[in-house]
């Protein structure tokens, strides 16, 4: 529905956008992650026409939208957008809700009508005559929400709705974007620099990095399967290295990290240099004593140089010629008796390695 | 000390009482005050949306100007408006020196400058995402404007506000080209309260000053309470 | 909400709008027919209020309405050379005749006359009390460039028929003003304001000043300062009223101008002049030129003769 080709945009001597080239499809849950300053606002802004592009093209259902000015407006009509910024006019509820429907000349019944409708769905029934400026940001955020719906876009477009928001907003944005979609259909494109929302909401992600889509897939492929070893960092893979394939056959492989090496499933040849993804809850830790050999596995023994909380886990950093962190339990943490300083060995399967190709950078 | 003890008492007889004079002078201010307002409401704020929502070279200078203007003196306007009304002025055939018109013209030029640049600020002033917003629902370019400004419109009546003191509290044009004539009829008189004020405290009329300044607070105070009420509504 | 507010925002200004429509209509029953006379005057005649005692007389009579400026007289003299006013009321005869030469004004007529006085303060540091003007002034300044503590003199400073006078006591002194007076030091100061108000500062400053009688009785009450010199030749102050020329503003009001002209020297007036101020200040404040021509020095036809 929504092509992105070879999409860029620079402000200034500034490239925010540099190539940004997929698909969106009709009637999807679209997440656009990535870093702060990736340009994922700039993306969005661009399909809403807020912005025009330095070069390349947009197109919905065919058309390049920002060729002909003229069809601008019914263009943006299509669309309906909610900014990351929680704002409201001042005025009613009701009124902002409305705003939409007044610019289209919908009769005062039929305003009404759905005004009272988009506030039962939004969870705000009753509040229509409030000022709106009076409302907390969750509220405000689903005022706008609810703004953008009312106009029944064909396309919504959410600029990290939930960024500056409690969890509790949170969870009823992300609630309604799921209901949005479900229920009429309206494909809606969001971005978010949280990667466990992407996951949780979106059908599919595109991971913008530096001004480009550096993957496109499932929330599965991007969080396991990671494009590049920058993916996979900000997925959260916390293990990465880089080495060297030493040896290769049947799609087994060996990988040289210099201080060991690495026994991966990958289809990487002889002398290719990659980059190992680990995810740490996937490293499990053993006395060092009672190290057995794992077939197909990889086995390092190290020293712990740190245990650190993290939620309810603990995550321990083993140093095995390389740091390799994991995460466990605290109560395996007791259990083992893990500090500082003990001596353990860290195991993990070959096909708990993802490779990929080393970056540039 | 006492003297101004003794003023406030004389004043308070003579705001209490509803003196004529005073209230006649304090009607005269309100009116031509009120009225210049009116008038540079008129331009000041579709000029202010005009440099706002325009798109023109010299823009900044322009607004720059503007603001450099804030600080015209008052007197400056008055002989400006002066050498233009006057009989042997490019207006004189209008015979409007003396009269309340011409210190309707003097106050509407005075306060444009700082109407027209507080417009601006207003209208600055709302929230860009707010515009974001309404470019994202689908808003033709004049549905825009007239919701940014409606948007802005507290701000806006501010500037109103602040346009209407800044008229009512000037002594310099209004003596320049009023003359502070107090006629036997209301409509011919041009004797405001600043100008009352300046002719008392010269004649050594304290109490009489004193009153119509007070009467001149009240009056700002009252606008202020007013501006207040509807923007906390 | 928003239509509520615009709604407050008119019903305040229409509710203005019919106090301004009332107001006007009420207190002008018939603009069309009622001629307005613009009137610009030395400030003596606005302060001592004896223009408001006549106006009302002269707007029955004549069923016009009198707008009075109120200014120094070189102000006045400047609103007559650009057509501003239609009569002028000063009191400075050097300037009138250069104001007359020049075409701008006609129909001169001197309606009444008093002395100007020195005052000061009671205790006269500069000793000055019963000496001839020009003497006086010689002494203040000496005494003032001296740096005699409390010998201050306060001028109009505002090219007022008074300043002009002041101007002239020091040349009949033997002083160049700009020269040897002006800016000569902290003792001479310049108000640069109205008659009024220059007593009001000199009493502040407990300074020495020149005024019109008129005006400082009139002020007297809430004046510490006391006449110190009333007499002397040079102090005679000689009032006119004069009509602008009509020749050079054509549509200026010459009509009701010499109706007033011609008012001011009318026998009713001249006796209500000669009055006024008697039963407050127990003394008049100007006297009536009427009969005084000879002994003021000015022509018999300006005091006498009606404008035709």
């Amino acid at each position: 529905m929504i092509e992105f080709e070879d999409v860029s945009k620079r402000f200034d001597d500034k490239a925010v956008l540099a190539g940004v080239t997929g698909r969106v499809e009709q009637g999807e849950i679209f997440a656009v992650i990535g870093p702060s300053g990736a340009g994922k606002s700039t993306l969005l802004r661009l399909v809403d026409l807020l912005d025009t592009p330095t070069g390349g093209a947009i197109r919905i259902d065919g058309t390049d939208i920002h060729a002909d000015k003229g069809q601008s407006l019914s263009i943006r009509r299509m669309m309906g957008m909610v900014f990351q910024k929680p704002a409201v006019f001042n005025t009613t509820v009701a009124e902002n809700i409305a705003v939409g429907l007044r610019f289209r000349a919908a009769d005062e019944r039929a305003i009404r009508e759905k005004v009272e409708d988009a506030l039962e769905i939004v969870g705000l029934a009753g509040y229509g005559e409030r000022r709106a400026r009076t409302l907390s940001g969750g509220e405000m955020q689903r005022v706008a929400l609810a703004r953008a719906m009312v106009i029944e876009p064909e396309v919504l477009l959410m600029d990290e709705p939930t960024a500056n928001l409690d969890p509790v907003s949170v969870e009823k944005i992300e609630d309604l974007v799921i209901r949005i979609n479900r229920d009429l259909g309206t494909t809606i494109v969001f971005s978010t620099h949280d990667m466990y929302q992407g996951q949780r909401l979106a059908h599919r992600i595109g991971v913008l990095m530096d001004g480009a889509f550096a993957q496109v897939g499932t929330p599965r492929e991007v969080f396991t399967l990671p494009a590049s070893r920058n993916v996979a960092r900000f997925v959260g893979i916390e293990n990465v290295v880089d080495g060297v394939v030493v040896a290769a056959e049947d799609g087994m492989s060996a990988v040289d990290i210099g201080s060991a090496r690495i026994r991966t499933r990958s289809p990487f040849s002889r002398g290719e240099r990659v980059s190992l993804c680990i995810r740490s809850e996937d490293i499990r830790i053993a006395p060092a004593i009672r190290g057995r050999r794992v077939f197909d596995g990889n086995i390092l023994p190290g020293t712990v140089t740190s245990v650190v909380p993290r939620g309810p886990f603990s995550r321990v950093t083993v140093d095995c010629g390389f740091p390799l962190s994991s995460v466990l339990s605290w109560k395996a943490v007791e259990d083992l008796d893990l500090r500082e300083g003990s001596q353990v060995t860290a195991s993990f399967t070959a096909a708990s390695v993802h490779v990929v190709r080393a970056g540039e950078d | 000390m006492y003297e101004i003890i003794e003023g406030f008492v004389e004043a308070i007889r003579l705001i209490v009482t509803l003196d004529p004079d005073v209230m006649a002078i304090a009607a005269r201010s309100v009116i031509i005050s009120l009225t210049a307002t009116v008038l540079a409401t008129l331009f000041a704020v579709p000029l202010g949306a005009a440099i706002y929502f325009g798109t023109f070279r010299g823009r900044k200078g322009l607004i720059n100007l503007i603001q450099t203007l804030y600080a015209l003196p008052t007197v400056v306007v008055g002989l400006l408006i002066f050498l233009l009304i006057s009989r042997v002025g490019p207006f004189g055939s209008l015979r409007l020196l003396f009269t309340p018109t011409a210190m309707v013209i003097a106050q509407t030029v005075l306060i444009l400058p700082i109407m027209t640049g507080l417009t601006i600020s207003a209208l600055s002033g709302v929230d860009p995402v707010l515009r974001d917003t309404l470019r994202s629902l689908g808003a033709t370019r004049l549905q825009f404007l007239v919701n940014i400004m409606k948007e802005a419109r507290f701000a806006i009546l501010a500037a109103v506000a602040i346009g209407f003191g800044r008229a009512i509290s000037e002594v310099g044009a209004a003596i320049l080209v009023g003359g502070n004539i107090m006629a036997s009829s209301f409509a011919s008189s041009t004797r405001v309260l600043t100008t009352a004020i300046s002719l008392e405290t010269s004649m050594g009329n304290i109490s009489e000053s004193i009153a119509l300044g007070i009467v001149l607070l009240i009056i700002a105070l009252g606008v202020n309470l007013a501006i207040t009420t509807v923007q906390h509504r | 909400m928003q239509r509520r507010t615009l709604f407050a925002v008119a019903a305040v200004m229409v509710a203005l709008l019919l106090i301004c429509g009332c107001t006007g209509t009420t207190s002008d029953p018939t603009p069309a027919e009622k001629q307005q006379l613009r009137i610009a005057t030395t400030t003596s005649l606005y302060d001592t209020k004896l223009l408001e005692r006549l106006t009302p007389i002269f707007e029955e009579e004549y069923n016009a309405e009198v707008l009075i400026v109120s200014a120094g007289t070189g102000k006045a003299i400047e609103y007559g050379q650009r057509g501003d006013v239609d009569v002028l009321m000063v009191h400075d005869r050097v300037r009138e005749d250069a104001f007359l030469a020049d075409g701008y004004g006609v129909n001169r007529r001197v309606f009444a006359y008093n002395y100007f006085v020195i005052v000061g303060p009671e205790s006269d540091p500069a000793g000055i009390k019963g000496m001839q003007p020009e003497a006086a002034f010689t002494a203040i300044r000496e005494k003032g460039m001296a740096g005699t503590p409390g010998v201050v003199f306060v001028s109009r400073g505002d090219n007022s028929g008074t300043h002009s006078k002041e101007k002239a006591i020091w040349k009949g002194a033997g002083f160049n003003y700009s020269a040897d007076v002006q800016g000569s030091g902290d003792w001479y100061q310049e108000a640069g304001t109205g008659m009024g108000a220059t007593l009001e500062m000199a009493n502040e400053k407990q300074a020495y000043t020149l005024s019109d009688i008129g005006t400082y009785l009139a002020y007297k009450g809430d004046l510490d300062l006391v006449t110190l010199v009333d007499e002397g030749d040079i102090l005679l102050n000689i009032y006119c009223a004069m009509q602008i020329n009509p020749a050079k503003y054509p549509d200026i009001n010459s009509t009701v101008a010499k109706d007033w002209v011609n008012f001011m020297i009318s026998d009713d007036v001249q006796k209500e002049i000669a009055s006024f101020g008697v039963d407050q200040y127990g003394r008049p404040l100007f006297y009536a030129a009427q009969d005084d021509w000879e002994k003021i020095g000015v022509p018999q036809a300006e005091v006498k003769d009606p404008i035709a």
